[in-house]
């Protein structure tokens, strides 16, 4: 696995020099959809900038551009207008410069069941040019990363949901990308899973990684993340350090003590918690 | 290259280890070729047919099975199944060729299709059938079989991924039965009726069946081996483009 040093040493020249180049950089990003209704406005202008190194959260509740958000920025859906920098590269001239700096665990655990661990990892070496031998040892040093030694030669169909998450948390990995997206990385698992990708998580960024994820748990975005943004009908509409967006709510609302990360995203998406008890179950985590 | 044979090898166990999904394409041209045989076998007697060249008719029902088998397009389905499983957005998600996801599939099914043709006509030759080419015209008639299989994956994969959808791609699977009856089946096409006659000329798949049938029941005729060559080389060409095409604006 590389160390930090390595990591960063992959990252476009002039990141550090100029100190203007981002992991995530997003500029006016917005996305329409043509239905049969009509023109469905999914993200109306996002603006974003994820620094080198961050594990970077981004909520919302269902439906309010977080996914659409991620999909665009790893390559998978075309941007109606705006800009998109990752890694330093730009999304939509460079996708493929774009698809090999960054990792991609999407919500729904993109495996083929019918293969073993071993023989996805492998596979996804070879798609990212790893020699045979190459692509074999890398697979072992993740399947090691993420505790599936045994597993390794069992085919996917009969993991856990947690080794489903973890074993596509590995594949992510095979190419020690500069930037991580994690789409809702622990939705279904129960709390022991969701403890074991937390520590991935945490592992991967202190090798160097920038992790962008997205979350329907507020706890775990207080837990994980360094900076957060919170998206609501396409918008950003808070965007900080949990305890900065905590401070900033304690101290508009003059409250007697700190309020919670639930707090601030009820406030910043104008819902109540009767309202978020019956229609938006990111708050109910 | 290297990451469409990768991807192609693993489409290929993807179909060994789905066994189930195999079977139907060896019983069900079977059960065609022994059906239409024992229904019009008796009106077409060996003897004193001449289309036959000296066989029984199941050598002339033959290629209709073959080109059966080769059209389940079943890598289609489990493409839908990747694109619902998530694993399609993984592949799209990394730097590989968009032409190395299609031909991978691709690749898997003209091997799919060598072993299902090589079957059948084993089968076929227990029951008396001859390969009247020979072994050379055996093996083309095998190549050719796996190629129109690989065309016909091709056009449900379109459907795949454009639709989304394993009932739609399914049910778009079964044009090949009108295709199928468009074409000189049960006689050659001079013996169709008049409108039979221009539908089936119309029809791309009368070139590939009369060059299969050609290879079982006469010597290599080339014209018409060349013919279904053309065929399944254009539309093999088409579809990949098609295909290709689909992935890249896939959103």
């Amino acid at each position: 696995m590389d160390d930090v040093a390595s990591v960063a040493e992959r990252r476009p020249p002039g990141d550090e020099a100029t100190g203007t180049a981002a992991a995530v950089q997003a500029e006016a990003l917005v996305k329409h959809y043509g239905g049969r209704s009509g023109v469905i406005e999914a993200v109306r202008g996002v603006d974003l900038r994820v620094e080198a190194g961050e594990v970077f959260g981004f909520l919302g509740p269902n439906g309010a551009g977080k996914s659409t958000t991620m999909r665009m920025l790893t390559t998978l859906l075309s941007i109606t207008s705006g800009s998109a920098r990752v890694a330093g590269v730009d999304v939509a001239r460079e996708p493929d410069a774009v698809r090999r700096r960054i990792g991609v665990a999407l919500q729904e655990a993109g495996l083929d069941p019918r293969q073993t661990g071993r023989e996805l990892l492998v596979l996804q070496g070879r798609l990212f040019d790893l020699s045979p031998r190459e692509a074999a040892t890398r697979a072992e040093e993740l399947l090691a990363l993420v505790e599936l030694e045994e597993a390794a030669d069992r085919r996917i169909k009969g993991y856990s949901g947690g080794m489903k998450r973890r074993l596509d948390l590995a594949s992510a990995l095979v190419h020690e990308p500069e930037v991580l997206f994690l789409d809702e990385p622990t939705t279904g698992l129960d709390p022991a899973s969701r403890l074991t990708i937390w520590d991935e998580v945490r592992r991967i960024n202190q090798r160097g990684t920038t992790v962008f994820l997205t979350t329907q748990y507020l706890e775990e975005a207080d837990a994980l993340c360094d900076r957060l943004a919170i998206i609501d009908d396409g918008r950003i509409v808070r965007e900080g350090t949990p305890a900065g967006l905590k401070s900033e709510l304690r101290e508009r609302r003059g409250l007697a003590s700190d309020p919670t990360l639930d707090d601030v995203f009820l406030d910043a998406t104008g819902r109540t918690r009767d309202r978020a008890a019956g229609d938006v179950q990111e708050v109910a985590a | 290259m290297s990451q469409t044979w990768v991807l192609g090898q693993r489409a290929l166990r993807e179909a060994v280890r789905t066994p189930e999904a195999l079977l139907p394409t060896l019983f069900i041209p079977l059960f065609f070729l022994v059906v239409n045989v024992g229904q019009a076998g008796k009106i077409f007697p060996a003897a004193s047919t001449s289309f036959l060249h000296g066989q029984g008719y199941g050598a002339f029902q033959l290629p209709s099975s073959l080109l059966l088998a080769g059209s389940f397009g079943s890598a289609a389905l489990f493409l839908v199944e990747d694109i619902e499983g998530g694993y399609f957005d993984k592949l799209r998600a990394s730097p590989v060729p968009r032409t190395a996801i299609v031909l991978g599939r691709l690749i898997a099914e003209s091997v799919k299709g060598l072993f299902i043709a090589t079957g059948l006509v084993a089968l076929a030759l227990i029951f008396g059938i001859s390969i009247a080419s020979g072994p050379a015209g055996f093996v083309i008639l095998i190549a050719l079989t796996a190629l129109w299989s690989v065309v016909f994956v091709g056009f449900m994969q379109l459907i795949a991924l454009k639709t989304r959808s394993a009932a739609a791609t399914q049910s778009a699977g079964l044009v090949f039965f009108p295709l199928l009856f468009l074409t000189p089946n049960f006689v050659p096409r001079h013996l169709l009726t008049k409108p039979m006659e221009v539908a089936a000329t119309l029809n791309p798949v009368t070139y590939v069946m009369e060059a299969v049938r050609s290879l079982i029941l006469q010597d290599f005729v080339w014209g018409s081996i060349l013919r279904g060559f053309a065929v399944v080389a254009v539309l093999g060409a088409v579809m990949i483009a098609l295909n290709v095409r689909l992935i890249q604006r896939y959103d």
